[in-house]
């Protein structure tokens, strides 16, 4: 029994929401600052999408009550969250330690742990790729990337 | 930590060392130039075509590269021009009232005191334009037009709080009437309204509604002297109404910038201000020359704080 | 005029300028094609350079740039259903499909045959009809062009998907991601948490990118698979032998040039609506709607011909009125602008020959799009997709950080384009349609700008919003697009038992 009423509420689509509900509650009390005009519009939006994640999430429970099987995320979930930290850790290298560096090593990083394990094919794909972005950006039209937080003052 | 440090060390050497000795190899290396604004906006394009001359004149192969920092109506670049090390080798473009202002209706990170005043260069000064069949003439008309009906009349412009905004609240004031105010997004869509006749008038910069003698119509220059941009178009001195107001585009150093290398870059401008070629090119490219460095460009800010402050004060925006 | 504009045309083929033109191009198929990389950023990327350069050089590069983005955009979104530029996402709707079904060489030799003829209609529009044009453009104060943006909002009930309530969802997010900023009117924040950065609101680039690049790259990336992504089966025959197979097209092309030119010409809406309205329009007029959305090549020919045609035609408001139809013609004024061309009627006889010039150099990049898209470009970028997935994943990574950051110079960006990656993501896996949430940050604010422009006009008095004519056709066209499919359906219900 707790296992069902557990399933219940843990299916995706449950989840999402009820996300939706709490975040839009959470951005309509900003609103309440704003002059009405300018609030008429996201505040609409607001509750719009409370409304409609209230129909989705009694849909989804009905579907729950006749035991459908909830949308199933991923397969390989451990690879999704692996590869969502391995562009977060990416950006925040590029941010705090320097946009070619990063790159340099993100590239052949992510191939290697996602089974692309060639070491010639990594090395020449890196080198390509981050050649010609410097040719092209930093070179030709002397755009510079982040150099790193870090380094700076 | 280190912007402290550096900063502290560059007091230092001032103290230390006699401050003739920092300029005279300067500048030693490449000169950032930050602008507030996007690649081939009007001020992106008064520094482009500023800073050539601003290399020539300054002598020892000087090299000034414009970086672009957009965002926020020029806050975020104006914001880290003010946290620069005043060193000389960052410089910033500085609009006025708008920067003035925005320290009024926001919060800034910025006040009058963060910048060291180079040079104004540009003082576009504010038209009111009507359509050729708006059947408003002259401003004799369009007063009466606001007297017989007020707030009948929509006086289309780019924004609140900029200085089309401040020239209605004067005219409003000297002339105690009342508009009815349609701020666009940006000039150009309200000029549009203007000629399509959605608004009955607007205010715009000299500079913006010069392309567009043919359909619209110049009731008034705020300037001292009629402006070569339209010399057919009236001051409202002309016409009885003491109204000087315009939208000013300056360069400016962060505070503490050593006097003398101050010194060396107001007088690069100065030279370049008498450069026929750089008042051609600057007329080419819409931007009226109007140079005025140092003291007098503090002096100019202080009195658009005042105003906008005064504004901002009776008449809050937002 | 007509003079002025053959006057124009030897200058045009000085080789550097016309070199300008074939290279802008290549370099916009390419940018176009790659996922996060767009014409915007391209452009302005390139206009501090076109300082130095002589006039026709710098506006021929632009020139190409527009036209060849426009197409390589369909590239990516036909073979990983990632649109290249916010153009192409009606491409995808039936582009991808068509990969899947081993026809994707096909789909982009109809998108790039579309592109080009596009491209045609649109440069002939600005060249022989700028002045009558742009005369309609001044019809369309506040209250006609809030009337547009409901017009294109309501087109969103056709891209609900099979979940009317996830549909509306997506429409709601994408109109409050619109309002965050500064507020149209006053100017003040609106949930942008202090941050100056928030202050000018969300480029439609960032969200593009995180909605539609980042789940297919996750995608790559979970599936554990060393090959690549459809290898060889594109089924690309040569061009000579493919455009027989479109001769049905034309009055799809015909369509969705007259529905870009027009959409190019009203300031603000662009590319991404002229192809949402275009691909609506020509589902409605086919015999067989039901295979749309399925890998209907038709729905390629109407996205993309859509996409292209409003390329020349936005710059009718922009050279004339100083107000750019579309975001890459904004960044286009400011190129003009560099040279000493200030917008305005005077444009025309202060430098025709510049002006002119350019006008031809559309023409040229539409047909030379073609030549160089054609079998060349589009075999080399499919031979892209041969690469190993987890490859191709961290390069497009890569791109997606290069062209975020590229926008405004600033990682803010790209932070928050990871946090719309990952709403992206969930949205993905619980088919929640992407397309309204675009169409809504396109439409919605603009829409509330000139709502609130045109009540003010009409000092609060709503009745503003109808006192005109243009207001009134567009309201009744509007209520023929919500309820028009519905009185079909039913006239063809009550005929059968009869």
């Amino acid at each position: 029994m707790s296992d069902r009423s557990h399933n219940r509420l843990t299916r995706p689509e449950t989840l999402t929401a009820v996300g939706i509900i709490l975040i839009a509650a959470g951005f309509l009390v900003p609103t309440t600052d704003l002059r009405s005009i300018s609030a008429l519009l996201p505040a609409a939006m607001l509750i719009g999408l409370i409304v409609l994640a209230l129909v989705l999430l009694v849909m989804d429970q009905r579907k729950a009550a006749r035991a459908e099987a909830p949308v199933q995320m991923t397969q390989a979930p451990k690879r999704v969250a692996g590869a969502f930290l391995l562009i977060l850790g990416y950006a925040l290298a590029c941010d705090f330690i320097g946009f070619y560096v990063s790159t340099a090593v993100t590239i052949p990083l992510v191939a290697f742990a996602f089974g692309y394990r060639n070491p010639l094919g990594l090395l020449v794909a890196t080198g390509i790729v981050v050649g010609s972005i410097w040719l092209i950006f930093d070179f030709g039209m002397s755009q510079s990337f982040p150099a790193g937080r870090l380094w700076k003052d | 930590m280190l912007t402290i440090f550096k900063k502290a060390a560059i007091a230092g050497v001032m103290t230390l060392a006699a401050g003739a000795a920092l300029a005279e190899g300067y500048p030693e290396k490449p000169i950032e130039v930050i602008v507030g604004y996007s690649a081939g906006g009007g001020t992106d394009v008064m520094a482009r075509t500023t800073m050539p001359f601003i290399e020539k004149y300054l002598g020892n192969g000087a090299s000034l590269v414009v970086k672009n920092v957009p965002g926020a109506s020029g806050q975020i670049g104006i914001t880290e021009v003010a946290n620069a090390a005043p060193d000389g080798y960052t410089l910033g473009t500085f609009n006025l009232p708008g920067m003035m202002a925005r320290t009024l209706d926001r919060e800034a990170g910025y006040d009058r005191d963060s910048f060291t005043y180079l040079a104004n260069v540009v003082n576009d000064p504010n038209v009111i334009v009507s359509s050729k069949d708006s059947g408003i003439n002259t401003m004799d008309d369009l007063i009466a037009a606001a007297k017989e009906n007020p707030l009948a009349i929509t006086v289309g412009m780019s924004s609140l709080g900029g200085d089309d905004h401040f020239l209605l609240i004067k005219l409003q004031k000297m002339t105690e009437t009342e508009f009815t105010i349609v701020p666009f997004k940006g000039s150009a869509p309200a000029r549009t309204a203007v000629m399509g006749g959605h608004v009955a008038v607007g205010i715009f910069n000299v500079s913006e509604v010069a392309k567009f003698a043919g359909e619209l119509n110049i009731l008034g220059v705020a300037q001292p002297e009629r402006s070569e941009f339209a010399p057919d178009a009236p001051t409202f001195r002309e016409q009885g109404l003491d109204l000087i107001n315009g939208s000013l585009r300056g360069v400016v150093a962060p505070a503490g910038l050593p006097d003398d290398i101050a010194a060396k870059l107001r007088d690069a401008f100065e030279k370049a201000a008498q450069d026929p070629e750089f008042v051609k090119a600057m007329a080419d490219t819409a931007n009226p020359v109007a140079v005025v460095t140092g003291q007098e460009f503090r002096e100019l800010t202080d009195s658009l704080y005042d105003l906008a402050k005064e504004a901002w004060e009776t008449t809050p925006w937002n | 005029m007509y003079a002025d504009l053959l006057h124009a045309l030897p200058d045009v083929f000085a080789w550097t300028n016309f070199a300008a033109v074939v290279i802008g191009v290549i370099a916009g198929i390419v940018v176009g094609a790659m996922p996060g990389l767009s014409a915007t950023m391209a452009i302005s990327v390139l206009v501090p350079f076109t300082f130095g350069l002589e006039p026709l050089v710098a506006l021929g590069l632009m020139a190409g740039i527009y036209n060849g983005a426009m197409y390589g955009g369909a590239i990516p979104a036909v073979l990983l259903r990632i649109p290249g530029t916010p153009a192409a996402v009606a491409t995808t709707f039936d582009g991808y499909p068509m990969a899947q079904k081993g026809e994707g060489g096909f789909a982009l030799q109809v998108a790039v045959v579309s592109s080009s003829i596009g491209g045609i209609a649109s440069a002939f529009a600005l060249m022989l009809l700028a002045p009558p044009l742009s005369k309609v453009t001044l019809l369309f104060g506040p209250s006609e062009v809030f009337w547009v943006a409901v017009f294109g909002l309501a087109s969103i009930i056709f891209l609900l998907g099979g979940n009317p309530i996830k549909g509306l969802i997506s429409a709601c997010f994408g109109v409050f991601v619109s309002v965050i900023g500064s507020d149209p009117i006053y100017g003040n924040d609106r949930y942008t948490f202090g941050q100056l950065e928030m202050l000018d609101g969300i480029h439609i680039v960032i969200l593009l990118v995180g909605l539609y690049a980042l789940p297919p790259v996750i995608d790559l990336l979970e599936t554990p698979l060393k090959t690549g992504v459809n290898s060889s089966n594109l089924g690309t025959e040569p061009i000579w032998k493919a455009i027989p197979r479109m001769k049905g097209y034309w009055k799809t092309w015909l369509r969705g040039s007259f529905i870009g030119i027009w959409i190019g010409i009203l300031p603000g809406a662009g590319g991404s609506m002229a192809a949402f309205m275009s691909y609506n329009e020509a589902r409605r007029a086919s015999k067989n709607p039901e295979t749309w959305g399925e890998g209907e090549p038709e729905g390629v020919a109407a996205a993309e011909t859509a996409n292209n045609a409003d390329t020349a035609s936005a710059l009718i408001p922009a050279l004339t009125l100083g107000i750019p139809g579309t975001a890459v013609a904004a960044v286009m004024l400011g190129g003009l602008l560099v040279h000493g061309l200030q917008p305005g009627p005077m444009l025309f006889r202060d430098n025709p020959d510049v002006v002119f010039g350019f006008m031809w150099q559309f023409l040229f990049g539409a047909i030379l799009l073609v030549l160089l898209g054609g079998s060349l470009a589009t075999n080399s970028f499919a031979r892209l997709l041969n690469l190993p997935r987890p490859l191709l994943g961290s390069v497009i990574i890569v791109l997606m950080l290069i062209g975020v950051y590229s926008i405004h110079g600033r990682m803010f960006d790209v932070y928050l384009m990871l946090g719309f990656g990952a709403v992206g993501w969930v949205m993905d896996k619980l088919k929640f349609p992407l397309p309204p949430v675009v169409l809504g940050l396109i439409l919605g604010g603009f829409a509330e700008e000139n709502l609130r422009l045109a009540l003010r006009i009409g000092r609060g008095d709503p009745l503003v919003l109808l006192q005109n004519t243009t207001s009134l056709v567009l309201v009744a066209l509007t209520v023929a697009v919500i309820i028009g499919p519905t009185i079909k359906q039913r006239l063809a219900a009550s005929r059968k038992p009869a």
